[in-house]
């Protein structure tokens, strides 16, 4: 070698690494120091040791918003993810088979294109539109196509209902990133599987089950992390389309969005860094776990 | 469908299976597909018919009154070029540093290699917004709140694991017998870097500008604690907007398509390619 590589490794990765050390390194370590403090977000603070984790362990607002967390996580990725899956079977093999050949169902480029949509608008637009769609009274979507005669469905207004929006609104939004990724993944699944499975007799459903999920595992395993991480974000959606911000009566109040009412709002910065924290392990802890659960029956990922 | 079909014995398909699959396939677009055809259909609504308690499927009376009074905003076309800067800054920057960095970690290997692909990751799992107060203190010591500039550092930042990973797909599948080759014939390591690599990573360098563009145009929590009402862009006005002014839903509507357009003509450019923009970064090991 003529060169050294040691010039180039240093001179390529001398900006990203600082960047990181100060702007995601350095932050973490100022959450965590921030935690420590009585910060209320302006001017000086004191230490007060462990005193917002005693807080936060004595604040019911913070187990329901952790349990609301837990509600999304739960079922954020299966929703979705099923979903997804049943989709890119039907637009890549569900359709029949000419020639030997099994495609998708008729019209599958116009559906790529229109499930890919929703990945298009902001979250920000789509909280503003499903606010619309969830109007409480006749002006909204739903409720002006109910019969005259319904009572209105009260949505994001009901204490009972109003977290299940948020979770419809979510994989409304998330299931087309998801279809397009799992199609490309079939596609990549040799078409002599298919036929020779086909040739055997085998029905849509054992095509699905014995071929198709087996070979997809890796990119299911992906789509579980990065919606669950979605699951423990939330706050575009909550803060947006939600009364009074996480209500009716903190029934869609979760943790991201505690942590930004207490920053900027309650002025309690240090606790929200405390929240913070939380956070910060319950997401590591999730995708790790997820990782060393999922491994073992991984297939060729 | 026929069993037999030019002599090759086809899957056991049966009509109502292949009619229940058109059926939900077409149920289901329809749902995805109808709040974005509802704004499409407010926005071009006069007010009274917007706030009709009779919803119609079409505006009666077609008008681009409300698309008028969104672009008639004070702070409609700051915003929108706020916006244009800030992605432009970041996403060049993000290319230009991401580019390098993942050069340094799909060519080389060096002590460390694996930390940094292991913080990278590990940092894109955790939700950003536990990093807003920490990052909200040191932009306000730096001085760099209400800054275009420090708006644009903090989306590069956020933009970078995505950019380094893919990008290091793209170039671990190029061969290293061609950079070999280019380098008995002369060629020194910046050379093949700036003639064999960069060309050969096009398309992994236009994914990952794409995805950059969508996420720093479509941000809004990082701008809006960070700058005053008069440096937002365009996501965040439309809210800001949208909180000042209530039920505005005709001009908020217009507004959102205004908001869309260029992500929108992004994709159907690059329509076809998106799945392998998508996954090819995450192929080679």
């Amino acid at each position: 070698m003529r060169h050294g590589k040691y010039p180039f490794i240093i001179g390529f990765l001398a900006v990203p690494v600082a960047l990181y050390a100060i702007f995601v390194v350095g932050a973490y370590l100022q959450m965590f120091r921030l935690s420590l403090t009585d910060w209320t977000g302006y001017g000086t603070f004191n230490d007060i040791g462990f005193a917002n984790f005693e807080k936060l362990w004595n604040d019911s607002v913070f187990w329901t918003a952790l349990r609301h967390n837990g509600f999304l996580l739960l079922l954020l990725p299966i929703v979705t993810i099923a979903l997804a899956l049943f989709f890119a079977f039907l637009l890549n093999v569900g359709g029949g088979s000419k020639g030997g050949v099994t495609r998708g169902v008729w019209g599958s480029p116009i559906y790529r294109v229109i499930f890919f949509f929703p990945q298009l608008l902001a979250l920000a637009i789509v909280a503003v539109i499903f606010g619309r769609v969830f109007g409480p009274d006749k002006s909204g979507m739903i409720n002006g196509l109910l019969p005259d005669s319904w009572e209105p469905w009260l949505f994001l207004a009901s204490e009972r209902w109003a977290l299940t929006c948020i979770l419809v609104v979510l994989v409304w939004q998330a299931v087309g990133f998801y279809v397009v990724l799992f199609s490309a993944g079939m596609g990549s699944i040799p078409q002599e599987i298919y036929e020779a499975a086909a040739l055997d007799g085998a029905s849509r459903i054992t095509l699905f089950s014995k071929i198709t999920l087996p070979l997809l595992w890796g990119n299911i395993q992906v789509a579980w992390i990065y919606l669950g991480i979605a699951a423990f974000d939330a706050f575009a959606l909550v803060n947006i389309m939600t009364v009074n911000q996480g209500g009716p009566n903190n029934s869609t109040q979760v943790l991201s969005l505690q942590i930004y009412l207490n920053a900027f709002k309650y002025s309690q910065a240090g606790y929200a860094s405390a929240l913070g924290v939380v956070l910060f392990f319950l997401a590591l802890s999730f995708a790790w776990l997820t990782l060393r659960v999922s491994r073992r029956d991984a297939v060729d990922a | 469908m026929a069993r037999h079909d030019e002599g090759v014995v086809t899957v056991g398909r049966s009509r109502i299976g292949t009619f229940f699959a058109n059926t939900t396939g077409i149920v289901f677009g329809l749902l995805m597909l109808f709040p974005v055809y509802w704004v499409l259909n407010t926005a071009f609504k006069p007010t009274n018919e917007v706030q009709s308690f009779t919803p119609t499927f079409l505006p009666e009376n077609p008008t681009l009154d409300n698309f008028k009074s969104a672009l008639g905003e004070e702070l409609f076309l700051p915003a929108m070029v706020n916006g244009l800067i800030i992605t432009a800054m970041a996403v060049a920057a993000a290319l230009v540093v991401g580019f390098l960095a993942a050069l340094a970690i799909a060519r080389f290997a060096f002590y460390g290699r694996k930390a940094i692909i292991l913080v990278v990751l590990a940092v894109q799992l955790v939700p950003f917004l536990a990093l807003l107060i920490p990052l909200f203190l040191m932009m306000q010591r730096a001085q760099l709140t209400n800054s275009l500039i420090g708006v644009a550092l903090v989306y590069l930042v956020l933009l970078l694991p995505y950019t380094v990973w893919t990008l290091r797909g793209f170039i671990s599948g190029i061969p290293r017998e061609l950079d070999e080759a280019a380098m008995i014939d002369g060629c020194s390591r910046p050379q093949v870097f700036w003639r064999i690599i960069l060309p050969l990573t096009g398309p992994g360098l236009v994914a990952t500008s794409i995805y950059g563009f969508i996420q720093a145009w479509n941000e809004f929590i990082i701008i809006n604690t960070l700058n005053s009402p008069q440096k937002q862009n365009l996501m965040a006005w439309l809210l800001y907007n949208q909180t000042e002014r209530g039920t505005a839903w005709g001009p908020l509507m217009a507004g959102a398509i205004i908001t869309s357009i260029p992500v929108v003509v992004f994709f159907l450019l690059i329509q076809r390619n998106i799945a392998t923009g998508l996954t090819a970064g995450a192929v080679k090991g």
